[in-house]
């Protein structure tokens, strides 16, 4: 007895010791959060750029030439990651890990044949024929709403094309770089037509369903607010469970961007479910578009680049079917498709880059005739057409 | 000891050999090396998130969440840490109903597998067999979707109001039901009821009383306590009296339909997701309390069964006095720890949009707040949980286990 008693005394002491080394160890990095002395001591393997020490890498636009010396070394690869250098990582592994969504019909989705398929993961298709040369060199990590900013931050993924909406805290506080916006986009609110709702005011104490972490959920709660509508969230992991929910009138409306409403209309009107309404109502912006994490600049621009090429060669008419066999002599055009002025190898991407990526994804029009008109949004008209149709879809010029 | 029986003079061994060096320096050792791991951890973890520009401090606790919370008064003006409590809160609703749900289940059927019924027998075994060999989500879903989702009951719109069963010949509603909300009858209270529940926390010491003083009648006089007769009669009869007094202070209060045909008033409402959590855990972690129950009785010595046999004790009587007392000490640790996965498993509610601390704080990671302290303040308030009720329990079954001896 006496010696239990002893042991336990100091199996107490112990953890006494314990706890208190969690304190010390926990205060002393809570305190150093504005030192840059422990940032240097916790960073020690990235010596050689001075700008590691300013946490914000995005300070620094003007990189272009870096890529050279910055070339990593294999145990530097931990901290490379978040300190640039992830272009050479992702051409040397040979693949992109592609955070993608799973279910949602139109944008990411696993098919019938077991596939991923969609205009986000073809846009994922397009950065890997990008850098890689090689449209199929993806592995796609899906992600639900609430799992993708961890997953980027923790270099998880190399970057996310999963409907994202561009926000100021996401890409500050999240430490989320937004590149090139893909799609633009708005929230709605979808009802059942037989519902005889036709307006917003019309849901008062209605229970909504709406997916979990996303920027719906606090559009929703602002606009509902602001205008004095009581209601109830249903907040839901995913478009696969809330989506039955939602048929069988668990929840009278289902609010989402309206892309993804109209892959939902589609996907229960054609299983012969009841007719959708969707209230002509647009709450909310949303840009939607590739995200990679903050302070690597060089690996945003390749992304960026890639992802562009489809809208470029859009605007110069050039599609899966023509871009190999161009024999124009349009300057421009032959800059784009690496026969012209050397370009893209500044961006650390291969001279033909172009052509791989329109060649073996397509330019952004049969992307979205492929993915987007299917679930009934039409390009002709949208804002996702062309600037020179009255769209938004403007690019910068590959000169 | 060995030198004190040998008789030669004691000598210490030399320090690296000493027992008593040892684990202090092992201690020490484990210690060092752990706070030094953690350290060097937490800087990683640190420096890696201040790389990226992402705050590591605690100070968004204070903002506010900007989203509201199914079914609760939580406004979207309140701050994440009145986020995190209205989670905890929801948490234990669920976690407390489901264990008083599983214990009871438990032991019905544990005591169920021993009968000697043949289709009560079949009928626990059949039950233990099922739902302890499902994994608890798959219960959860099939509870919110095969019951609720697609089961028998109607949505709940201002064109389809809730079914409605109501106490017979009157108005008032026993339960409504649909797919989404329940109503259950709850008590209003009135003027005066403060007092009211006073008196009768005085009713119940009366009671109480009343029980002692026929316990110890029976015990002078042998004649029969009655002392469930008598205390019942003593609390009623001075609640009555109590409330007659006080001009009716509560009364009863029944399940409507809102005037936008959307919500219940009155009467006690939940949802089709509390339901499926609270039922779906029960059942889940009253098949392994059974278990444990009937190890427990089997455990119990056949000598304590001969001697009721032989003091003529019927069947009722043997369990209630001799054999469940003694298998509760048996089972009391084993279930301790069912309770506390109980708590944990209701992690899982988000399967059916049910606003758990884990899923509130999903969606606040989901909506911009911090990630790792979030994911941190998480692990922290589910440690709380399985401590506050190891704490409690603990206290229990040590008093429980002192009785005996």
């Amino acid at each position: 007895m006496i010696n239990t008693g002893k042991t336990s005394t100091r199996k107490r002491t112990a953890v006494a010791v314990v706890a208190l080394g969690l304190v010390v160890g926990a205060c002393s990095s809570s305190s150093g959060d504005g030192d840059d002395a422990v940032e240097t001591e916790t960073v020690p393997t990235a010596p050689a750029d001075d700008d590691a020490i300013v946490p914000d890498g995005t300070g620094a636009p003007t990189d272009t030439e870096a890529p050279d010396d910055s070339a990593p070394t294999s145990d530097e690869v931990e901290v490379v990651q978040s300190e640039g250098g992830r272009l050479a990582a992702v051409q040397e592994a040979g693949v992109i890990r592609c955070g993608a969504n799973d279910a949602l019909p139109g944008f990411g989705v696993i098919d019938s044949a077991g596939d991923y398929a969609g205009f986000d993961i073809d846009l994922c298709r397009a950065v890997a024929a990008g850098v890689l040369g090689d449209a199929d060199a993806v592995e796609y990590v899906p992600l639900t709403a609430d799992a993708r900013f961890p997953a980027l931050q923790s270099g998880e993924v190399d970057l996310i094309i999963r409907n994202t909406t561009w926000t100021a805290s996401r890409d500050g506080g999240q430490g989320g770089n937004f590149l090139f916006t893909t799609f633009y986009d708005g929230q709605g609110v979808m009802v059942p037509e037989s519902s005889g709702i036709t307006d917003l005011e019309g849901l008062a104490d209605a229970t909504i369903c709406v997916l979990s972490g996303t920027t719906t959920e606090l559009n929703l709660s602002s606009v509902f607010t602001a205008r004095g509508i009581p209601y109830t969230p249903s907040v839901y992991d995913d478009n696969t469970t809330l989506q039955p929910a939602y048929e069988q009138g668990q929840c009278e409306a289902w609010t989402a961007d309206a892309s993804a409403l109209a892959s939902g209309k589609s996907a229960i009107e054609g299983n012969g479910g009841e007719t959708q309404f969707i209230i002509p109502e647009v709450i909310s912006k949303e840009p939607l578009g590739p995200v990679v994490a903050d302070g690597d600049t060089e690996w945003a621009s390749a992304v960026e680049w890639s992802v562009m090429a489809t809208v470029q060669a859009w605007e110069f008419g050039l599609d899966s079917t023509n871009i190999a066999e161009y024999s124009g002599d349009d300057p421009s055009i032959l800059t784009f498709i690496g026969q012209g002025d050397d370009v893209a190898s500044g961006l650390g991407l291969p001279t033909d880059y172009a052509v791989q990526v329109v060649s073996q994804v397509g330019n952004y029009q049969e992307i979205y005739t492929t993915h987007i008109e299917p679930i009934g949004l039409a390009l002709e008209g949208s804002p996702n057409n062309l600037w020179t149709e009255g769209g938004l879809m403007y690019v910068p010029p590959f000169r | 000891m060995t030198d004190t029986l040998s008789g030669t003079k004691p000598s210490r061994p030399p320090f690296w050999r000493d027992v008593r060096v040892l684990r202090v320096v092992a201690q020490v050792v484990a210690a060092v090396t752990v706070v030094l791991t953690v350290r060097y951890l937490l800087n990683n973890l640190v420096g890696n998130l201040n790389a990226v520009g992402i705050s590591t401090k605690f100070d968004f606790l204070g903002s506010p969440a900007r989203f509201p919370v199914k079914d609760s008064n939580f406004s979207p003006d309140s701050t994440i840490s009145a986020l995190i409590w209205k989670g905890v809160q929801n948490t234990a609703a669920s976690a407390f109903v489901g264990i008083a749900l599983a214990l009871v289940i438990g032991v019905v059927v544990g005591v169920g597998r021993l009968s000697t019924n043949w289709v009560v027998r079949k009928l626990s075994t059949l039950y233990v067999e099922t739902l302890r060999n499902i994994p608890p989500l798959v219960i959860i879903i099939f509870f919110g979707f095969a019951i609720f989702t697609f089961g028998p009951f109607s949505p709940f719109t201002p064109a389809s109001p809730p079914g409605e069963i109501k106490f017979p010949g009157t108005d008032a509603t026993l339960l409504m039901y649909s797919n989404q909300r329940l109503g259950i009858p709850s008590i209003a209270t009135g003027q005066n009821s403060g007092i009211f529940w006073i008196l009768l926390l005085v009713a119940l010491v009366v009671a109480g009383v009343v029980w002692r003083w026929r316990t110890r009648v029976n015990i002078d006089t042998g004649e029969p306590h009655r002392r469930v007769r008598y205390s019942l009669a003593t609390f009623l009869g001075l609640g009555v009296v109590a409330f007659v007094a006080l001009g009716a202070p509560i009364s009863g209060s029944f399940p409507e339909v809102s005037e936008s045909g959307r919500l219940i008033v009155g009467g006690l409402d939940t949802n089709n997701s509390y339901v499926s959590v609270t039922i779906a855990l029960a059942l889940y972690t009253g098949s392994h309390i059974a278990e444990i129950v009937r190890g427990s009785i089997l455990a119990v010595p056949k000598g304590q069964n001969e001697a009721s046999n032989a003091l003529a004790l019927s069947g009722f009587q043997r369990y209630r006095f001799v054999v469940l007392p003694q298998a509760a000490r048996i089972a009391m640790p084993p279930t301790i720890n069912q309770f506390l996965n109980l708590t944990k498993n209701t992690s899982l509610a988000a399967a059916v949009a049910y606003p758990d601390l884990t899923q509130v704080v999903r969606t606040a990671i989901g909506n911009d707040q911090p990630s790792p302290q979030m994911v941190l303040i998480l692990m922290g308030c589910y440690l709380s949980f399985s401590l506050f009720i190891s704490v409690i329990l603990n206290v229990v079954n040590r008093r429980f286990q002192l009785a005996g001896r």
